[in-house]
């Protein structure tokens, strides 16, 4: 039936161009109320004689000392200006953890070893193969060597080996690829959350970099997912205060101290999901790392529920009935991350998004509470304000949610898509992989916005806003995609059958 | 076992996986022969002895990371079995792995191999003596155990599942683990062999006779290693060039230019012998296995080796060891496709037992065991065994370290070990 999908069709199609025709007017609304002043200010310059014009200068009765007050008071006004407006944060280079592919993980194997170590729960060994069969992981994720071993031997010597390995080859590369010298560093963050030794992991990198003495070094521990954004938002507000100054943040997570031995359904997803992966990057606010600055930094917009208890307790590390640590994830953990989400966003929009878009929700906001109509809030469009997404690559589920809330298309989610796929979830360091495969496919154009979203215990929703420095040519000659960028995207089946 | 100071002697065991370091791919899958299903009860179990100088400076993490290159070209060892819906075993390539056992010894090599001299069931510490099943779902089918002693020297146990290939074949998988370790790269895999003798067969009359060579058992289901009547145990003697040709001549005669190989004298010898220590009617069949060169294709796993059946109608007790030999030489009835024909009748679902049905020798001299090099060094020594013989006994001759010493090593129940160790100590003069 032709005719009832032609008018349906061209309705829509008018609606496009109403909406097209409507942002025009609102994100250049000053230009077009501008036109009209200065074609009337012209209209009248041209109809006055330059006689006129002297006239009107004499008239203001200018001399010297008015015109060295004035002078200095401009002079005054924009050097404040200059002066406080913050410092710009590039992001000069940045590098990620390949792991070897001794390293990897087939599902098979896990499920052999599942059955292995656990054959006296058979339940749980089964409750895990469902969760790999519809994780949305590859075959080629990653675990330490130490979880290799049947039984697993989750000792310290192991995990400080597992940090070495991660950590140093982040560095190494961050290194070779900057050709920043070690001795140039002036800040130095480690996040890591659930390996926190002493001497910390940031002792360990300036021990083993033998960085400067008078470095400013931090280490954040036990800040979940999203502890990535949190150093980058230190490093910023650091980089304020120190200037011509640059800082190294190594986001990572340590799989090996925290393999779950026990059996409750509630603490084996992390088991399945998380996978080795670590990256470095180098902020600066140096004027001289402008050209070759990969990002600038625009935004950073942290939103912690923790007031609230069950946003909390919705990611606890505790000890089982049984007395094995592990993380445990409360059922309603894609509620809470919603509910943050809308947070950041709430904060974030007015930030990034064009006029018209807030117009627009402002409408939709006035008229949910002045007349009380029960419409859905309007999420506004986001794929306005943003080129690329970069979603924590948590879980399939996350994915899956934000795609939906966001109404992104397949595209946009791809990056973090791919990244679950082929990295598995890493944890903070996620967002850099993600980053690294638009890269590599050669999306990554200047003026690009980038939005970076990540969720973590406590429950925190951080999000970073940064805009392409320079375009990036591919092919890209190294990076965790380098050997395997050919094969993506790879079509992932809801249920891979073993 | 536990030696005097209680400590065990081999200890701080610990199991991980290794596979191919590439993704195999979804649904890929590989068909054994008609021929591989016939000898899925018979294992392998070999190990490779290295001295300290050829593993100075070699950790295991040296040892493992090579192995994952080296089995992209052998990715269905990493599989694991599952059943068609007619039942017919096939390996799912899942990329699963092989299971890699570490371990430690108290002893020095020298020693270690001085202990094995009085009593050879200790080398089973070396290797595991897994089996396919009970759940085929996840049996791995090679297993690889290094185990490192006091001296530095170092030993590698291979447990080899028999429906993967046979001794041959287990050899140049081994070897080529030695040149991915020294850096050279491997030719692509090349498509696994299907056996040539499997295509030429044609649906044959549902009463044809069995093959003399194996022998039915069974069902074993899913648990893929059939009962014995008595324990068997293994023993093994080395031969020198020397011990070799005495013998050699002793039994053939004067060295003329007809001369009967080595292994057909030594088969002889041994048939009497057997036939006069066991209680019961003398064997009047014995399996020879031996290599097909024209079967085997290089870096391509499969079950090629020659089986056939020698008959004797005369006593054995009484025959002349040359007479015998040239029987073995010259009367052995290809019985490959026999086999093929009764495996494939049943659809690939019988379970047979080749090794062990009748008194069965299997000649390994042309195996290249000694070609698995470290640091360009072979190794001291090299010992194979069988595991799921039959009662009637095996025996293998092995290529000795040396150039012209042999090894021979049988496989026989417990109870007829210490008679023929005697009648053997007559026979070849050995102390």
């Amino acid at each position: 039936m032709p005719t009832p999908t032609v008018p349906e069709f061209s309705k829509s199609v008018k609606l496009k161009y109403v909406k097209l025709g409507y942002q025009y007017l609102v994100n250049h609304i000053l230009t077009f109320l501008l036109i009209p002043v200065m074609l009337s200010v012209a209209l009248q310059l041209v109809h006055t004689s330059p006689d006129d014009l002297l006239a009107l200068w004499n008239s203001l009765h200018f001399n010297l000392v008015h015109v060295a007050c004035s002078l200095f008071l401009i002079v005054y006004i924009a050097t404040f200006y200059f002066l406080s407006r913050p410092r710009t944060i590039y992001l000069v280079d940045y590098a990620c953890f390949k792991p070897p592919c001794s390293l990897r993980v087939p599902f098979a194997m896990c499920l052999e070893h599942a059955r292995i170590i656990l054959s006296s729960q058979p339940k749980s060994v089964q409750f895990q193969l469902r969760i790999l069969e519809r994780s949305g992981l590859g075959e080629e994720t990653a675990l330490p060597p130490a979880i290799h071993y049947l039984p697993p031997e989750p000792n310290m010597a192991a995990a400080r080996e597992e940090a070495e390995m991660v950590i140093f080859s982040a560095m190494d590369s961050l290194l070779k690829k900057t050709g920043l010298k070690p001795k140039d560093i002036d800040i130095l963050i480690v996040n890591c959350s659930l390996f926190s030794p002493t001497p910390s992991l940031s002792a360990m990198v300036v021990n083993k970099y033998k960085l400067r003495s008078n470095i400013k070094s931090f280490n954040l521990a036990g800040m979940g997912c999203s502890a990535g954004l949190i150093s980058i938002d230190l490093a910023r507000d650091l980089l304020q205060v120190h200037p011509n100054s640059n800082a190294v943040i190594v986001s990572t997570e340590i799989i090996t101290p925290n393999c779950y031995m026990g059996n409750q359904r509630s603490m084996l997803l992390p088991n399945c999901l998380f996978r080795m992966g670590g990256a470095a990057i180098l902020l600066s606010n140096r004027w001289s790392d402008k050209r070759r600055a990969k990002f600038r930094l625009v935004h950073v917009v942290r939103t912690h529920k923790g007031a609230e208890d069950k946003a909390y307790k919705c990611v606890q590390q505790e000890e089982d009935p049984e007395g094995h640590v592990g993380i445990s994830l409360s059922i309603n953990l894609m509620a809470i991350a919603a509910e943050a989400l809308k947070s950041n966003i709430t904060t974030i929009g007015p930030l990034v998004l064009p006029a018209s878009e807030q117009l627009l929700f402002l409408f939709a906001l006035l008229r949910r509470k002045i007349f009380k109509k029960k419409t859905k809030a309007y999420v506004p469009d986001f794929k306005q304000a943003f080129e690329h997404f970069c979603i924590h690559a948590g879980g399939r589920a996350v994915i899956d949610e934000l795609q939906k809330n966001l109404q992104l298309s397949a595209e946009h989610v791809e990056a973090s898509r791919m990244t679950l796929h082929r990295f598995g979830n890493t944890s903070s360091s996620s967002l850099w992989y993600e980053m690294s495969y638009i890269e590599a496919k050669g999306r990554m154009k200047r003026g690009d916005r980038i939005w970076q979203i990540a969720f973590g215990s406590g429950f925190k929703c951080n999000s970073a806003v940064w805009k392409c420095n320079r375009t990036i040519k591919a092919p890209i000659d190294d990076g965790p995609w380098v050997d395997c960028i050919d094969r993506y995207p790879v079509y992932i089946p809801d249920v891979v059958k073993l | 076992m536990v030696s005097s100071d209680e400590q065990p002697l081999v200890h701080d065991i610990r199991l991980s996986t290794v596979g191919p370091g590439r993704v195999t791919g979804q649904d890929v899958v590989h068909e054994p022969t008609n021929m591989d299903q016939a000898m899925k009860l018979h294992y392998l179990r070999g190990v490779y002895y290295f001295k300290s100088q050829a593993v100075q400076g070699l950790t295991t993490p040296n040892i493992k990371e090579p192995i994952f290159t080296w089995l992209n070209n052998f990715y269905h060892t990493c599989g694991r079995f599952r059943r068609a819906e007619s039942g017919r075993p096939y390996i799912k390539c899942n990329d699963c792995g092989v299971r890699f056992i570490e371990a430690q010894c108290v002893k020095t090599l020298d020693e270690w191999l001085e202990l094995e001299k009085d009593d050879g069931s200790l080398r089973r510490m070396l290797v595991s003596n897994q089996v396919v099943g009970p759940e085929l779902f996840f049996s791995p089918l090679v297993l690889l155990q290094i185990t490192w002693f006091k001296c530095g020297g170092m030993s590698m146990g291979l447990s080899w599942a028999h429906v993967l290939g046979d001794a041959f074949s287990a050899a140049d998988f081994m070897n080529s683990l030695g040149q991915v370790m020294a850096g050279l790269k491997l030719a692509q895999p090349l498509k696994l062999a299907q056996s040539h003798i499997s295509a030429k067969i044609s649906p044959s009359p549902p009463k044809s006779k069995d093959p003399l060579s194996v022998k039915r058992v069974g069902p074993v289901g899913d648990h893929w290693i059939a009962a014995n009547n008595s324990k068997m145990k293994a023993f093994s003697f080395n031969l020198t060039s020397t011990q070799i040709s005495h013998f050699h001549t002793k039994v053939c005669g004067q060295i003329g230019t007809n001369q009967i190989p080595f292994f057909e004298c030594l088969c002889a010898v041994i048939w009497k012998v057997v036939a006069k220590i066991r209680d019961g009617p003398e064997p009047k069949m014995v399996t020879i296995t031996k290599n097909d060169p024209h079967g085997r294709k290089n870096g391509v796993l499969s079950n090629g080796q020659l089986i056939s059946i020698v008959k004797a109608d005369f006593s054995i007790m009484e025959a002349n060891p040359k007479e015998l030999a040239e029987l073995v030489l010259n009367q052995a009835m290809d019985e490959r496709s026999t086999i093929v024909e009764a495996m494939e009748r049943d659809q690939g679902l019988s379970d047979f037992i080749v090794y062990g049905a009748n008194l069965t020798f299997v000649d390994l001299e042309e195996a290249d065991f000694y070609g698995l090099k470290l640091k360009a060094q072979k190794p001291a020594y090299v010992g194979y065994t069988i595991d799921g013989v039959g009662d009637n006994g095996v025996v293998l001759l092995l290529p000795g370290p040396n150039n012209g010493g042999k090894v021979v090593t049988l496989i026989m129940p417990e109870d007829q070990v210490l008679k023929l160790k005697f009648e053997l100590k007559k026979e070849f003069s050995i102390a």
